[in-house]
């Protein structure tokens, strides 16, 4: 199949539908091009997990199909295409009580023969590579053997980044990122993989709740609701107007009133669908 | 989100009060049933005859009467079980390339003399007869068997739990129900699992007996193949119930099922499965004592073949040792979990 030299991620006509009938994609079409920072951006329920999900095959949609990086995403081709998206996630999935060490260099299991990961001998490229990206998403020396659940959100999140980025992925998914931090912090780390996936020309898909957040940080926005794309632009076209337009009586479910204007704040909780 | 309200009654109308006997007839009947099946079941394991030579027994040590079978038997065993037997004397001449110049610590060469009566055939009279003969006598001989019996069993609790911990793994990743290839290889390995935990120890060791002769491989794998059952089951429980979240990140990234389990639910359950592996040790070691009873070696085959031979005071000895076995044991491991906390 033909497509351009610079798409990485296409979906083609993704459906979701649940086991309980609960529509969650709904014939979505969506084209990342190489190296963008591509946000999506919706309230509680919109769909923004199911989409990043289907882009590695956590989750099977119902229709559609996937490709990453010219590579079509089928049952066979599954192992092979995970191995280029990386993935963050909201709850930062550290194995809590392994060092974080251990949790970044997980990152390159996918490519350690099993009697090295039995025996946690991971390449000397690799110990030099996790202690890189640590240094990299500002962590010191002195958290390399500190359990990974004793630091705290921020930290914790940073440790994933660099897990992340152990194999050098083409794509990275980030599922809510930041949901779980402060909004300084929240700066912080989504800077932080901004630099850090220019730095290796990777496109980054990274689904927000927070309207501020997704226009200072987007090369693009994509707005989403009740399982359809609402909008699709720069983040400059995405003005206020716009947003109280598309998100009416939506429910953005985080309770921080101000990133969505006055008018819109009716919370109604048949917005989560 | 979805409380409800408590509801109210409309105004004005009555209410009904009204406060039960916490007791009613169905509960007397209930009582009545359980004192009866109490009454049968305790008649039939002769719990009433128990009372009856118990207090004869007490009667009998107060001095109210004079017979009691209980007493009797006690002092009949206590008295040949006093003293515990601690020396060995064994005939030189029947042992194998004896050398006077290395014989046991405490260890000396006595000579015996045995007087024996016999009839002469010419002159019918008795004639006695002596002959000396040279004899090993040891005065701890007795005590070093029996301390080499008790390492030995020790060994067949290490070996039994070693046994254990290495068929329990793969059985827990089969019987788990999140990593198991597929429905069927989960039910073949839970059901193997309820399998070795139903037989208990000294069962499957009078059978292993059969197959594998006396000795300890019967009872290394007697107590390995129950304590598997046991581990596989917990190994297994805690698997499926392992935080899910670091699990899907390996799993995103194409790690594969081996080395999801390995990097993102092994370090979350090692500290479980440690304790569940001491206990499994501390068990072994206790019933390491008990399976020679059937011929698995260690100190219970010792004890059996003395009991049946009625050399109670050697049988004396080996309760000692037990004793102070299990003392030793409990007082270490005590320690050991103090040190831990
Ligand atoms: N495993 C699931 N089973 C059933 N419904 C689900 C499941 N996961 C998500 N959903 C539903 O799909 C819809 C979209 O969910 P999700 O993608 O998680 O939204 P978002 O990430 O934008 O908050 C929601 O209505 C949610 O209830
Ligand atoms: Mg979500």
């Amino acid at each position: 199949m033909s497509q351009t030299p610079t798409s990485m991620v296409k979906l083609s006509a993704i459906d979701k539908t649940w086991a309980d009938g609960t529509r969650a994609l709904n014939s979505v079409d969506l084209e990342v091009p190489e190296g963008q920072f591509c946000v999506i951006l919706g309230p509680s329920g919109a769909g923004k997990s199911t989409l990043l999900r289907s882009v590695n095959g956590l989750m099977r949609p119902t229709g559609g199909n996937v490709r990453v990086d010219g590579l079509e995403l089928s049952s066979a081709s599954e192992r092979e295409l995970r191995r280029r998206v990386a993935m963050i996630h909201q709850h930062f999935n550290l194995a809590t009580r392994a060092s974080v060490a251990a949790n970044v260099l997980s990152g390159a299991l996918p490519e350690v023969s099993m009697a090295r990961a039995l025996c946690g001998w991971f390449h000397p490229e690799q110990r030099k590579k996790a202690c890189h990206y640590l240094e990299r998403v500002g962590l010191k020396p002195e958290h390399l053997h500190r359990r990974a659940g004793e630091l705290s959100g921020g930290q914790q999140q940073r440790v994933g980044i660099a897990r992340a980025f152990m194999l050098d992925p083409k794509v990275v998914l980030a599922d809510e990122p930041v949901a779980s931090l402060d909004p300084q912090i929240s700066r912080d780390i989504l800077t932080l993989l901004k630099d850090a996936a220019r730095e290796l020309n990777a496109t980054v898909i990274c689904s927000l709740h927070q309207v501020d957040l997704a226009r200072e940080f987007g090369d693009r926005i994509v707005g989403m609701r009740s399982g359809e794309i609402v909008f699709d632009g720069a983040p400059e076209e995405f003005d206020d107007q716009r947003l109280s337009r598309l998100y009416q009586n939506a429910d953005w479910g985080d309770g921080q009133p101000g990133q969505v204007p006055e008018d819109s704040l009716e919370l109604d909780s048949a917005g989560g669908m | 989100m979805n409380t409800r309200p408590i509801p109210v009654p409309p105004q004005g109308s009555r209410l009904h009060w009204h406060l039960d006997q916490p007791f009613r007839l169905k509960h007397l009947v209930i009582a009545v049933l359980i004192l009866a099946l109490l009454l049968i079941t305790g008649h039939r394991t002769e719990m009433d005859r128990m009372v009856t030579m118990t207090t004869q027994a007490v009667g009998n040590l107060v001095g109210l009467n004079d017979e009691s079978q209980v007493v009797r038997g006690l002092s009949k065993v206590a008295d040949s079980m006093w003293p515990p037997q601690m020396a060995t004397s064994e005939q030189v001449a029947r042992i194998n390339d004896f050398n006077a110049n290395d014989i046991p610590l405490f260890a000396r060469v006595e000579n015996r003399e045995t007087t024996t009566q016999r009839l002469n055939e010419d002159t019918l009279q008795l004639e006695s007869t002596t002959e000396t003969t040279e004899v090993l006598y040891d005065p701890l001989g007795y005590v070093k068997t029996v301390f080499g019996k008790m390492i030995e069993t020790l060994e067949i609790a290490l070996w039994g739990t070693l046994l254990a911990v290495s068929l329990s793994i793969p059985l827990a990743w089969f019987a788990a129900s999140n990593y198991s290839p597929n429905r069927v290889t989960y039910t073949l390995a839970r059901g193997f699992i309820s399998l070795l935990r139903s037989v208990p120890e000294l069962i499957v060791a009078l059978f292993l007996v059969l197959a594998y002769g006396f000795g300890p491989i019967a009872g290394v794998l007697a107590l390995g193949m129950h304590a598997a059952g046991f581990l596989g089951k917990f190994y297994a429980e805690d698997i499926e119930n392992a935080d899910k979240q670091p699990q899907e990140a390996l799993e995103a990234i194409g790690a594969g099922k081996i080395k999801t389990v390995l990097y993102a639910v092994m370090p979350q359950v090692l500290p479980q499965y440690v304790a569940y592996t001491a206990y499994i040790l501390d068990r072994n070691l206790r019933m390491a004592t008990v399976v020679g009873l059937v011929g698995a070696g260690g100190i219970g085959q010792e004890l059996k073949g003395r009991f049946d031979m009625y050399d109670y005071g050697h049988v004396m000895t080996i309760l000692i040792a037990i004793f102070l076995f299990v003392f030793l044991l409990d007082q270490l491991s005590a320690r050991i979990r103090s040190r831990m906390i």
